[in-house]
């Protein structure tokens, strides 16, 4: 219970009651976010396996009825939120790492980028690392889908590295998901309110296969100052 | 066997030995002389064993009790005999199947061999494990991270295990850096992501091919570059061919 959505920003715009004009499918597109920012706050609270439909139905304020018209099952449901949060998550990082720099200053600004993003909001946070792991193999392809979205901004540190294109093929997965790995843990042990310090931490995982760690450990220096 | 001799390196802060830290991690003792896992001669052995099948072919959070006696041909009322609930039966069956893969790395450990050489092949036997038990493989990293307490302390402690394994390589690097503390780990997340990608994708009969990739990850931090990319290329000429 102690963990919940982040505030007044997870509102969402409702239809007004009683006799309205709106068309049908702007209804229930307005149904089928208030059900997605429900499985985020629920999954977040109880966890995906002790989540009920009835627990997404009551807190979205929507019937049982409406909730089978829109999700086949709490899985679907879940799966649309944890797409519609990795979507928002994987812009905010790309967006980051567009700054015209050198690649490991851009590597850092996307990677505070993500930190930012997941310590405003932990409940999308535990959602999108920890929970996805107990939702089953959809779930799980879909974040790694996710993340491979990531693969083109971690493979322009080939372009950058001296000797980029030696590098084992697999570079940039490994890479992202030490990234990924280290932020799980640090959600698993509760220390979500830790995660901007973790910077240095996972630049350097980042920056390692690529530059070496001599030089890692630089600019790990020098970019957090 | 593993030897439990400390090695001559003089150094002030000694590495703990395998054997120890798995004594440490409170993994199941007298590893080596454990038969083939999961043998079918007992009801207790195959519920372990159908509750690992079940799990691979549909998931843990899927995966019923119903299911599991029908496959082991064992009844509900056995089942609850020897397990409280579905986890404790998950738990158990992954502390067996993990106890013989641990034993495998212990057995390439040698506190002799140099520290890329016993990386490369604790990498090799790990990956070439997983790949001929794809039971296994999916139970221990794809399951138990999420599958009740048990499963995932067990997988926790084996993370632990490779994961002293591998800092051993703090002890002598080659390049003069203050490499985060948190090096080790990163590398073996990193690892990991890839077999479990592999695994997830249906690949895991062709996870050792994936050892240069493995041991340029695990090895770069604490080698350096040129270094961990000449281990890379010599683990590409130990690959194991298919059908050799």
């Amino acid at each position: 219970m102690a963990r919940q959505a982040g505030g007044g920003n997870r509102e969402r715009w409702r239809p007004p009651r009683g006799r309205h004009r709106l068309p049908p499918e702007v209804v229930a597109r307005s149904q089928r976010e208030r059900l997605l920012d429900a499985a985020v706050r629920v999954a977040a609270g109880k966890g995906y396996g002790a989540m009920t439909v009835t627990d997404l139905t009551r807190d979205a304020g929507i019937s049982r009825t409406t909730f089978y018209e829109l999700f086949e099952d709490k899985e679907a449901c879940f799966l649309a939120a944890y797409d519609r949060a990795a979507e928002a998550l994987v812009r905010r990082v790309a967006a980051a790492f567009e700054a015209g720099d050198a690649w490991p200053r851009r590597a850092r600004a996307g990677l505070a980028a993500l930190l930012e993003a997941l310590t405003e909001d932990p409940a999308v946070a535990r959602m999108a690392l920890v929970d996805v792991g107990a939702a089953g193999p959809a779930a799980q392809r879909r974040q790694r889908a996710a993340l491979q979205r990531l693969t083109p901004l971690f493979d322009e540190g080939r372009d950058y590295a001296p000797g980029g294109r030696n590098l084992p093929a697999n570079t940039s997965r490994m890479a992202i998901g030490a990234v990924a790995g280290l932020i799980a843990d640090a959600l698993a042990e509760e220390r979500a309110g830790d995660l901007p310090d973790l910077l240095s931490d996972v630049l350097f995982a980042t920056l390692v296969p690529y530059i070496g760690p001599a030089a890692a450990t630089r600019e790990v220096g020098e970019t957090s100052r | 066997m593993p030897s439990t001799a400390r090695t001559g390196s003089g150094s002030p802060a000694p590495t703990r030995d395998l054997p120890a830290v798995i004594e440490e991690e409170r993994l199941p003792a007298g590893l080596e002389q454990l038969p083939e896992p999961l043998v079918e001669h007992s009801q207790r052995e195959r519920l372990l064993n159908a509750m690992a099948r079940g799990c691979a072919k549909k998931g843990y959070g899927a995966t019923t009790i119903a299911d599991v006696c029908e496959a082991a041909g064992v009844s509900r009322a056995t089942f609850y005999e020897l397990f409280r609930d579905k986890e404790e039966c998950f738990g158990a069956a992954m502390e067996l199947s993990l106890a013989d893969a641990m034993g495998r790395i212990v057995a390439v450990y040698s506190p002799d061999k140099p520290w890329a050489t016993m990386v490369r092949d604790a990498a090799a036997a790990f990956l070439e494990l997983l790949a001929s038990r794809p039971t296994f493989a999916r139970m221990a990293l794809v399951e138990a991270p999420a599958s009740g307490e048990r499963a995932f302390e067990l997988y926790a402690s084996g993370k632990r295990v490779l994961q002293s394994l591998l800092e051993r390589g703090r002890d002598d690097p080659v390049e003069e850096t203050a490499i985060p503390s948190s090096a080790g780990r990163a590398a073996l997340s990193a690892a990991e992501s890839l077999i479990v990608g592999q695994i997830l994708a249906g690949n895991t009969a062709r996870l050792p091919e994936l050892l240069p990739d493995v041991v340029y990850i695990t090895t770069v931090p604490y080698l350096g570059q040129e270094e961990a990319l000449r281990q890379s290329r010599e683990a590409e000429k130990a690959i194991p061919r298919a059908g050799e």
